[in-house]
C-alpha cells in the first residue's frame, strides 16, 4: 500500500528543514544540502513565499525524513 | 464447498480457503521486518511492500505488507522465504515448516546453557529483544565469611553504624526515652544474611561496642564452598521475532551462543551517493548499520557505517535507501532440498 506525501500550508512555520532533509532533494540539487534551500523545482519540496510547496512529489521515496524533521506536523506521509 | 473468506485483525491479515484441504496464510505485522522478500518471490504478484520507511520511522498505522486476496494462490511460497516468522502458511492447520515435502531456510540460533555464564550481554544486545536471560544470583552471605557482635552494654544506641553500614544489614530499633527507660533504642540486631564484613561499623562506632573480623583476611576462606559463588539460570531465545543477525555469538564473552545464517552475501554503500537521512539505520532488523562519531574536531567521518558481522542480506535498508546507496548481494542461500523445480528456481531468485 503506497503512501502519499502531504503537507499542510496552515501548520507551515516555512523554516525549510524539510527542504534540507531531503535526501532525494539533495541528491537532485546540492545546494539544498548545504542549506541554502532549493533553487530548483527539479526537488519535491521548496518553500515558496514562505511556505512549504510540493514541486515533483512524484520523486518522493517515502522514507519518512522529512516528517521526522518537521516541527509543526506540516509535511507528513499516509 | 470452495469459500475464500478474509479476515482482518488491526494490521495482521488472514487468507484462508477451504476445498478438499483447507489453506491459510496468516501474517503478523509486529514481526515482520519490511524486507520485502516475500513481495520479491512471490509468483503471481500478490503481496506488495507498502511504504515501509515511512510505517516504521513514524510508526504508521499501516500494515508493511498487502496481500491481494484475488491474486493469492495460497502456495505457501512467501512463508517459506520469510526470514523471520512473520508469515506462517497451514494446510489443514499443519504448518508447511513441519512437513517434510515443502523446503526450508536453513538458519537457527542457540544458546548452549552449560557455557553460558549468564552475563546478559547477548540479551542487552540483541537488536529484536528476542533474549531473556533469567539467572539465580548466588547467595551473598554464602560468599563472605567472618563474625561481629555488638555490646550492647557500651552501646549508646547513636545509630551511625546503621546509617553506615553499606548492607543494610544493622537495624536499630529506635523509641523515645522515658522515665522508666531512659534509652533512644530498645535493640540493635545485625542481619548476619546481609552483613559482608567489610568493618564499617566497627571502625566507625565512637565508642568501640562492635567486635567484628573478616574471617576471610584473617585466616582464609576454609568454611566456604566454591560451589555456591555460582550464579545459575536459563535462556530462552524467541525465534519467532529473532532474525539470525549473530550479534549474541559475536558478543558472547565465551562462545555459548551459535548462530547460522539463511544467507551469505555482501553489503555495500556508496559513501559518496548517500544523503545520510538514516532510513537504512531505522529500517535494519539487525543493527548493523549506524552513524559514526566524529574522531577528531573537523575529521568529517563516513556518512554512515556497517558491521557485516551482523548482516542477514535481508535487503531491507537497498529498498528503502531513497538515493539508491545501498547494494546488498546475496551469494548464497541455505535451504533444504525440495523436488519442485519451480519451488527451487524461485528459492534461487532470491540470489543476486
Amino acid at each position: 500500500m503506497e503512501m502519499e506525501l502531504k503537507v499542510n500550508q496552515d501548520n507551515c512555520l516555512g523554516c525549510g528543514v524539510c527542504v534540507v532533509a531531503c535526501p532525494v532533494n539533495a541528491s537532485i540539487s546540492n545546494e539544498v544540502a548545504g542549506g541554502h534551500g532549493s533553487k530548483t523545482t527539479e526537488t519535491i519540496m521548496m518553500v515558496e513565499n514562505g511556505f512549504i510547496k510540493l514541486f515533483s512529489p512524484e520523486k518522493c521515496t517515502k522514507c519518512g525524513t522529512c516528517q521526522l524533521f518537521c516541527p509543526t506536523d506540516a509535511i507528513w506521509l499516509e | 464447498m470452495i469459500s475464500n473468506t478474509k479476515e482482518v485483525k488491526a494490521l495482521d491479515f488472514e487468507i484462508s480457503r477451504s476445498a478438499e484441504e483447507k489453506r491459510e496464510l496468516l501474517y503478523k505485522d509486529d514481526i515482520c521486518i519490511g524486507c520485502g522478500i516475500c513481495e520479491k518471490t512471490c509468483p503471481v504478484d500478490a503481496i506488495e511492500l507498502g511504504s515501509i520507511g515511512a510505517i516504521v520511522r513514524t510508526g504508521a498505522d499501516v500494515p508493511k505488507i498487502v496481500c491481494d486476496e484475488d491474486k493469492c494462490v495460497l502456495c505457501g511460497m512467501c512463508s517459506v522465504v520469510c526470514p523471520v516468522d512473520a508469515l506462517e502458511f497451514k494446510i489443514d492447520d499443519e504448518s508447511i515448516k513441519d512437513m517434510d515435502e515443502y523446503p526450508q531456510l536453513i538458519n537457527s540460533a542457540e544458546i548452549n546453557d552449560d557455557t553460558c555464564i549468564y552475563c546478559k550481554a547477548c540479551e542487552t544486545a540483541c537488536p529484536r529483544d528476542s533474549i531473556t536471560i533469567a539467572r539465580d544470583l548466588p547467595d551473598r552471605s554464602k560468599l563472605v565469611t567472618g563474625e561481629i557482635e555488638i555490646d550492647k552494654e557500651t552501646c549508646i544506641d547513636c545509630g551511625i553504624c546503621e546509617e553506615m553500614c553499606p548492607a543494610d544489614a544493622i537495624t536499630m530499633e529506635h523509641k523515645l526515652p522515658t522515665p522508666d527507660d531512659p534509652t533512644v533504642s530498645s535493640d540493635i540486631i545485625v542481619d548476619k544474611d546481609k552483613c559482608v564484613y567489610c568493618l564499617i561499623c566497627k571502625k566507625s562506632c565512637p565508642v568501640s561496642a562492635i567486635k567484628a573480623a573478616c574471617r576471610t583476611c584473617s585466616y582464609g576462606e576454609y568454611d566456604l564452598n566454591p560451589e555456591d559463588y555460582k550464579t545459575t539460570g536459563s535462556s530462552f531465545i524467541d525465534h519467532e521475532t529473532c532474525v539470525k543477525c549473530g550479534w549474541c555469538q559475536e558478543i558472547c564473552p565465551v562462545d555459548a551462543a551459535t548462530v547460522v545464517k539463511t544467507f551469505d552475501g555482501e553489503l555495500s554503500i556508496d559513501q559518496d551517493t548517500c544523503q545520510a537521512c538514516g532510513a537504512c539505520v531505522d529500517i535494519c532488523p539487525c543493527n548493523v548499520l549506524s552513524f559514526p562519531e566524529s574522531t577528531k574536531a573537523g575529521k568529517r567521518p563516513e556518512k554512515v557505517m556497517s558491521d557485516e558481522n551482523y548482516c542477514i542480506y535481508c535487503g531491507a535498508c537497498e529498498s528503502v535507501c531513497p538515493v539508491k546507496a545501498i547494494d546488498v548481494k546475496r551469494t548464497g542461500i541455505k535451504h533444504t532440498p525440495t523436488k519442485s523445480k519451480s519451488w527451487e528456481k524461485q528459492i534461487e531468485s532470491l540470489k543476486t
